[in-house]
């Protein structure tokens, strides 16, 4: 039973997520470059390689700000959920996956079936705007989020450039808090991040 | 139950917190169909000692409730929860004035029942149901579990005290944190002998108080149905991931055969009366899960039933217009088409039909369907969003 527990430890202290300092120049997934001029704190689970960056201020319970670059058709926008024991016949669960040729509204509503897995979400806005230097959207929503009861609010721009390997790619940015104080408080440092956003024009191609 | 202490603990941890009608309640039980006069319901059950185990579960669950009652996910329509405590109480013989019943909007299969008399009811479950005596047979097979303290037999049978603190911190919210993307919880851990004795008890209260019992294999019916889309065709045989239920079938015949054929209530009208003001959104909800597969079951269920529902039509056409298959937007025009000509369409439908004919380059079509919503919701969340795209079609 001890080792039962000590090997459970280990695992959990494994599985905690690795933080680090995040200023300057900053590039995600070698395509979205930003500059900040607030330090934020960037977060990853080495047992979960999620297709975002997530940065934080005041740490993920509270806020976060998700930055998707460059993603590709076919490619989904979050982690496919874990299944441990499957009949022969079952099939996948559908994760919002991007895709050629969505309009503005689809690719909002992606979004909004991405944060529906974390609770109950109603868009309160949208409208065209810039995102990267591309034409997008930007659309606001609440979520009333499931684990912890809270109340947050949220936003999001995202925005497709035409690319001539893969057709399209996705550039996204979510910022979500509490509605209550932190959202006012840190959407200004969220904005400043999004405002610098551009697309690294000759990437590294992987 | 595997004997390790730590899946015992496990299992407890998971069904204390969210009594759930988990798979469990699918997984086939045992030929005991017994005769229902045999069951019991006993009288009402005094607080626990608070330095008791079970007095030390009840605390925790009163933390939960309080918690609950503020989240912004707990259903405030006094109709509804009025009629919810109304249904209880004929189930419950007795035990009404120690139950109450929180409705929680969460687009999934689940309700569940606390030893303190806490009982959770998740919209996903009320938008299936088809009808009160449906919905009271879920609710009666809840009540059995805590009729016959399930939970607290659980407890003492996983031999551990340090459980009740290990819990704390992690009842963690209405929903879970595992399986956000399932239709049900992924989560029970009832035993077979708990779950068969919970459906005796649930038929036995729901039949007393004068409904249909055959409507209790009919829910289950339906949901096995949705089920089987991801699950495969053996989907609500299998059990929790960690348990090793043998397979077996049966169940609704076990169910009609405790049902009998006398007949009852099936209060389809006062049902949709109550949840009416409160569907629409529950339908939204159910789309935004985004698996489309397992909505399109159950919107077509739906319409079987009631065909020319304005708003299960809309719904249905949302999906194929966001699925978006071979074939599905001429599915959404036809279902949009037809929830914009009935009387009392949801407004969004002809922000959704403008979409579909935007989509299919019908420009005229678009046109006059975004200008119908903006007409109809000028202050609408995506207002700017339609005006923009008017502009580009004009």
């Amino acid at each position: 039973m001890k080792k039962v527990l000590a090997l459970l430890l280990a695992l959990l202290l494994a599985a905690c997520a690795n933080v680090s300092r995040m200023d300057g120049e900053q590039v995600v997934n070698d395509r979205l470059a930003v500059h900040l001029t607030d330090a934020w704190n960037k977060v990853s689970d080495p047992w979960e390689v999620d297709p975002y960056d997530t940065w934080t201020q005041e740490g993920i319970p509270l806020d976060h700000l998700r930055l998707w670059g460059g993603v590709r058709p076919g490619q989904p926008l979050m982690t496919k959920p874990a299944v441990f024991s499957r009949a022969a016949d079952a099939k996948d669960r559908r994760v919002p996956t991007f895709r050629v040729g969505l309009p503005p509204e689809r690719l909002v509503s992606l979004f909004e079936e991405l944060y529906a897995t974390a609770g109950a979400v109603t868009v309160t806005r949208m409208e065209p705007a810039m995102f990267a230097g591309q034409k997008g959207v930007r659309f606001e929503f609440t979520l009333a989020r499931r684990s912890d009861d809270l109340d947050m609010q949220g936003v999001g721009w995202v925005a497709v450039r035409q690319d001539a390997t893969w057709g399209e790619e996705l550039y996204a940015a979510t910022f979500v808090a509490p509605r209550l104080s932190f959202y006012q408080r840190l959407l200004p440092m969220a904005e400043a991040v999004v405002k610098s956003a551009r697309i690294r024009s000759n990437p590294a191609r992987s | 139950m595997p004997s390790t202490d730590t899946t015992g603990r496990r299992g407890f941890l998971r069904s204390a917190c969210r009594h759930c009608l988990g798979l469990a309640a699918l997984a086939g039980l045992p030929a005991i169909a017994q005769d229902l006069s045999s069951i019991r319901v006993p009288p009402r059950f005094k607080r626990p000692a608070a330095d008791t185990d079970e007095g030390g579960l009840w605390g925790l669950m009163d933390r939960e409730e309080t918690r609950l009652k503020r989240s912004p996910l707990t259903i405030q329509d006094k109709d509804l929860r009025a009629y919810l405590s109304d249904l209880v109480c004929r189930l419950s013989e007795g035990h009404c004035t120690d139950i109450r019943v929180h409705p929680v909007r969460v687009p999934r299969f689940n309700a569940m029942m606390a030893p303190n008399g806490m009982m959770l009811v998740w919209s996903g479950l009320m938008l299936r149901a088809e009808n009160e005596a449906q919905l009271a047979a879920v609710l009666g097979h809840e009540l059995g579990h805590y009729l016959e303290r399930h939970q607290v037999e659980q407890l003492r049978a996983a031999k551990d005290r340090a459980v009740l603190s290990t819990m704390v911190g992690m009842v963690g919210g209405v929903g879970s944190v595992l399986g956000q993307i399932g239709l049900m919880a992924d989560m029970f851990a009832f035993s077979r002998e708990h779950e068969e004795r919970a459906d005796r008890m649930g038929m036995r209260l729901m039949r007393h108080a004068g409904y249909d019992g055959r409507e209790a294999a009919a829910i289950w019916d339906n949901l096995l149905a949705e089920l089987r889309i991801t699950g495969g065709k053996d989907a609500g045989k299998r059990g929790d991931m960690f348990e090793t239920h043998p397979t077996t079938a049966g169940r609704r015949d076990q169910l009609l055969q405790l049902a009998g054929d006398a007949g009852g209530i099936t209060g389809a009208d006062p049902y949709r009366k109550v949840i009416a003001p409160l569907r629409l959104g529950w339908l939204q909800d159910e789309v935004k899960r985004g698996q489309y597969e397992e909505s399109l079951v159950l919107f077509d269920r739906m319409l079987a039933k009631q065909p020319g529902d304005s708003e299960v039509l809309y719904a249905r056409g949302e999906v194929h217009r966001l699925r978006d298959e071979a074939g599905d937007l001429e599915r959404a025009l036809s279902d949009l088409d037809a929830a914009s000509r009935a009387p009392k369409a949801p407004v969004e439908t002809f922000r959704a039909l403008g979409l579909v004919h935007k989509q299919r380059s019908d420009r005229a079509a678009a046109a006059r369907a975004f200008e119908t919503y903006l007409a109809q919701a000028p202050q609408a969340p995506d207002a700017a969003m339609v005006r923009s795209y008017l502009a580009e079609l004009k």
